[in-house]
């Protein structure tokens, strides 16, 4: 086949597609559906700009998955993660925290910390470090985003 | 070529190991297998012409990671470097492959990453297949006709070669239940990169004396490689200083690295003795 008809499920809506088969999943999120806050940075799976949250927790690269093999899935972005307009913790931690300077990495970012503290909701800096190693941040470092997790984690602890 | 646009294709999304294998056996070496993709994909990416991608991501019952005392470590052709990461039987019995997983890649591409993709890929860099060449075992393949084992020593056949028969279906790698004292290490220069020398064993120590060693190297041949003249020093000694001086040096004798964009067949060749020997200690530990 060529092309194949899916149903995506983005964000808790259903998006019914017929997606030609070497459009990645990135593509179809940003080009089809219209939804930019997922970034293109590298391409072949560096720099963790496009990652996204499948099935409420594991954290994949958009660009690195062709749309047409995701039939089913449940797909969070990074705008997916206000509920009733307000933020979720973890985005709110990244303002606070300054951990954002030319935003780019950081829907990226936030993404995979949702996916670091789905798993394990009280990480250690070193277990955070390591894994934030597939996010590539090209302007500063990493203190402040790390930082921000940490916040997040204490935040999500105390309201839980 | 672009690393935004995929070349076109055809996709074919077989449901079971059958239909696979039925696919493999109609398209053979005009068909890729793709389990995670996250290689495939850069390849494809980067120019490779891919006549017809296999996805395997609704084939059922591949993505299994089944240990037993006695029979093993069984590794379905969908488990993830993610699903090592995380198990503690893993972890505990083939330390090696544990630790290859956690430095393969990053933690996105771990989560669909599979170990028998990596052993397909036959990158000679393969963190994975450094381990699994310590460690011993088999690929299991499946063609129309039935399943054939290829062991793990024969399997690479040359530089991104492998025994592997275009209408055959990789479905399973299996490691035996006793491996011994195993370990893997790497050499990159940033630590997600590609490695530019690794190197993994696996120790069969009774006390502290080797009664046998499995030693493997990546990057310093078209294929990983049996260090077989160092295995040939340790066997049947205790491993003091002098002994893994011996090693460092046969080692180094025994490799025919190049140069390329990670390193160079000098630098390679310098230092592929000390890795080894500290890999053996790294085991030890």
């Amino acid at each position: 086949m060529k092309t194949r008809s899916i149903t995506l499920y983005v964000n808790g809506e259903a998006y019914s597609l017929n997606v030609a088969v070497n459009r990645t999943l990135l593509q179809v999120l940003r080009e089809d559906l219209g939804m930019p806050e997922t970034k293109y940075g590298c391409g072949t799976g560096e720099c963790g700009a496009c990652t996204v949250v499948v099935d409420g927790g594991k954290s994949i690269l958009a660009c690195l998955t062709l749309a047409a093999t995701m039939d089913g899935a449940k797909i969070t972005t990074a705008a997916g993660l206000e509920k009733d307009g307000k933020l979720n913790p973890i985005q709110e931690a990244f303002i606070s925290e300054h951990a954002v300077q030319c935003g780019y990495c950081t829907p990226g970012m936030v993404m995979k910390s949702v996916s670091i503290l789905a798993k394990n909701p009280k990480p250690t800096e070193e277990e955070i470090r390591r894994e934030l190693e597939g996010n590539i941040c090209r302007c500063t470092g990493y203190v402040k985003i790390v930082q921000a997790i940490q916040k997040a984690s204490e935040v999500m602890a105390s309201t839980r | 070529m672009s690393s935004r646009i995929l070349p076109e294709f055809e996709l074919l999304m077989p449901q079971s190991v059958p239909e696979t294998v039925e696919i493999l056996a109609k398209y053979k070496d005009q068909a890729a297998v793709m389990a995670g993709g996250t290689d495939l994909l850069v390849l494809m990416k980067a120019g490779v012409k891919v006549p017809y991608v296999v996805g395997l991501s609704e084939v059922s019952g591949l993505d299994y990671l089944i240990y037993d005392p006695v029979e093993g470590l069984r590794i379905g052709a969908m488990a993830t470097l993610a699903q090592i990461v995380d198990n503690e039987n893993v972890k505990k019995n083939y330390t090696a492959l544990w630790q290859s997983a956690c430095v393969n890649g990053t933690p996105q591409t771990r989560n669909k990453a599979t170990v028998v993709g990596n052993i397909l890929r036959a990158s000679p860099a393969g963190d994975c297949c450094a381990a699994v060449l310590a460690l011993g075992g088999t690929v299991i393949l499946q063609g129309t006709a039935g399943k054939r084992e290829v062991n793990i020593d024969n399997f690479w056949t040359g530089y991104r070669q492998t025994a592997r028969q275009a209408f055959e279906f990789a479905v399973e790698y299996k490691i035996p239940a006793k491996v011994g004292k195993s370990a893997f290490k790497r050499m990159t220069r940033a630590d997600q990169d590609l490695s530019k020398l690794n190197a993994a064993v696996s120790l069969d120590m009774a006390g502290n004396v080797c009664q046998g060693a499995r030693l493997a190297m990546g990057c310093v041949a078209p294929t990983l490689v049996r260090m077989k003249k160092a295995e040939e020093i340790i066997k049947g000694k205790e491993i003091t200083e002098a002994v893994l001086k011996d090693v460092e040096a046969a080692v180094k004798a025994d490799v025919t690295p190049i140069d390329d964009v990670r390193s160079s067949a000098w630098y390679r060749k310098e230092v592929a003795g000390v890795l080894v020997k500290r890999t053996i200690e790294k085991a030890l530990a």
